[in-house]
């Protein structure tokens, strides 16, 4: 399965490619490298991150959120790592085998340095994909079914499979600041290809701490707002 | 099939419960419209692609006709009969159902078609933006073909309707099959043109395509939209349509009618 949607995740960027040499500064291996974060980066979030909040939204529904939020523990804590769904971890792999393929196609492999760049941005993304997720989730509280603000999102991280260069104008914007799918699959490559800039690097890094931060604080309004079961 | 004739009556009384039902969960339904924005990446991506000259002859007017055109075929022709089988086989909502004097389907298909005044609602100032964007896309666009592209695009959710059904019924085995829709629905994005227009794909794999059933389903009405098609073609194309069509609607009332008989078997 896995396989079939790597596959399927590269077909349209080889039609692409197939038609031109370089889209916007970017060769066909770059753009694997692009589409290799994308489904490493989905496979994580599908592994640890959606099993939790999905989960959230139905105890929400039911009441049962009441249990955890009794414990002294951090309900946060609590909900973002109760479920993982292992069987996604094989996306993860796929994603992280298309990356080793896509750098060996790489006139010069990458340096230690732009790998451990490369990391620190996925993390990085990955926090920022998991802060959107929990501000979503944090809308249950008020509408209760959210289910397809879920999909909504979904479709809009679709848009991590191509480089951010490819968007012109306020889909730009969007898509490095507001829904920040280029922190996460377009900045890691550049590190690995070695064309980030340290400067654009920290900037990606102070973004997902904000992300981090502003969705603790929706996560603790909403809260704040739960009428549970009882109540 | 008496009952299927029957019912036919009261599908004007569907229509009206459906298009209430649509009301009471219009916010839902409009978070379900937004999340097809798939062509809306792909006009974004294709337009870049074509700013350095015009791919295979589609230029940036071209695309954003053919992605204006794919978005509302694929909203017209849109089905979700497969999440509502299986939740319903699964729980086993389907036997109040089938105890009703309407055939089931009829009453998905009522809930389809009144879906469709909200999903104008979003579609048209989306169209309008890519327009304002585009101008360009107006002089490919001859209005003479949109009947005939309606007509296509009711073949298609026809077709859609079908394979949902068909992949429905197949719930009554397995209990759950959305995982392999989206399977089919993974194979159908490429082979459609929904990702890729026919015209840009490359040769030897428009010509498998052309003649799968994924093309059936959303390729046709489209490229009878955008203009793609010339008028000799026309008919042959939506004949083809047609017997997909057909197949594919015979096929699902087979499974569904075996699957039927099984359910029953429960005792349920």
């Amino acid at each position: 399965m896995a396989v079939f949607w790597l596959a399927w995740t590269v077909v349209p960027l080889r039609v692409v490619f197939d038609t031109r040499v370089g889209v916007a500064g970017w060769t066909y291996d770059q753009s694997l490298l692009v589409v290799g974060f994308f489904v490493t980066l989905k496979g994580l979030l599908d592994t640890f991150v959606e099993p939790n909040l999905r989960s959230v939204v139905e105890q929400v529904r039911m009441g049962t959120l009441d249990f955890t939020l009794l414990k002294p523990v951090d309900a946060q804590l609590m909900i973002s790592t109760t479920k993982t769904m292992p069987a996604k971890l094989f996306h993860v792999v796929g994603g992280v085998g298309l990356l080793f393929y896509a750098s060996g196609q790489l006139p010069q492999p990458p340096s230690i340095g732009s790998v451990i760049w490369a990391f620190l941005l996925l993390s990085s993304g990955l926090a920022c994909i998991y802060s959107l997720w929990l501000a979503v989730v944090s809308l249950a509280f008020f509408f209760v079914r959210i289910d397809n603000l879920s999909y909504v999102l979904e479709s809009v991280l679709d848009a991590g499979r191509w480089p951010v260069d490819l968007y012109r104008g306020g889909l730009r914007f969007v898509f490095t600041f507001v829904v920040p799918v280029g922190l996460m699959t377009t900045y890691p490559s550049l590190a690995l290809l070695g064309n980030l800039s340290a400067g654009d690097g920290m900037l990606s890094i102070v973004v997902s701490f904000v992300f981090l931060f502003l969705s603790r604080q929706i996560w603790e309004f909403a809260l704040a707002r739960y009428s549970s079961a009882s109540s | 099939m008496k009952h299927f004739f029957r019912s036919l009556r009261e599908f004007p009384a569907l229509l009206n419960v459906g298009a209430a039902s649509m009301v009471a969960y219009r916010a839902e339904m409009v978070l379900w419209i937004l999340s097809a924005t798939l062509p809306l990446i792909m006009l974004a991506v294709w337009d870049r692609v074509a700013m350095d000259g015009p791919v295979r002859g589609f230029d940036q007017g071209k695309f954003a006709l053919y992605f204006a055109a794919t978005l509302i075929v694929r909203q017209l022709s849109g089905a979700w009969v497969v999440w509502e089988l299986n939740h319903q086989i699964r729980t086993g909502g389907l036997s109040s159902a089938l105890l009703r004097p309407v055939f089931p389907g009829l009453w998905f298909a009522a809930e389809n078609l009144a879906a469709i005044p909200i999903r104008l609602v979003i579609l048209v100032p989306i169209v309008l933006l890519i327009w304002w964007w585009r101008p360009e896309l107006a002089s490919n666009f001859d209005a003479i073909y949109v009947p005939i592209a309606l007509i296509s695009t009711l073949f298609a959710w026809l077709g859609n309707f079908c394979i949902q059904w068909l992949f429905g019924s197949f719930a009554f085995w397995l209990g759950q099959t959305l995982g392999l829709y989206n399977l089919w629905f993974g194979i159908w994005a490429l082979f459609s043109g929904y990702l890729i227009p026919f015209a840009v794909m490359p040769e030897s794999m428009a010509d498998v395509a052309r003649w799968l059933p994924f093309r059936a389903l959303l390729g046709t009405p489209v490229d009878v939209f955008s203009n793609r098609l010339p008028w000799s073609n026309v008919v042959f194309e939506l004949g083809l349509q047609l017997f997909w069509v057909t197949t594919l609607g015979l096929l699902a009332s087979f499974v569904w009618r075996m699957g039927l008989r099984r359910y029953e078997a429960f005792g349920s």
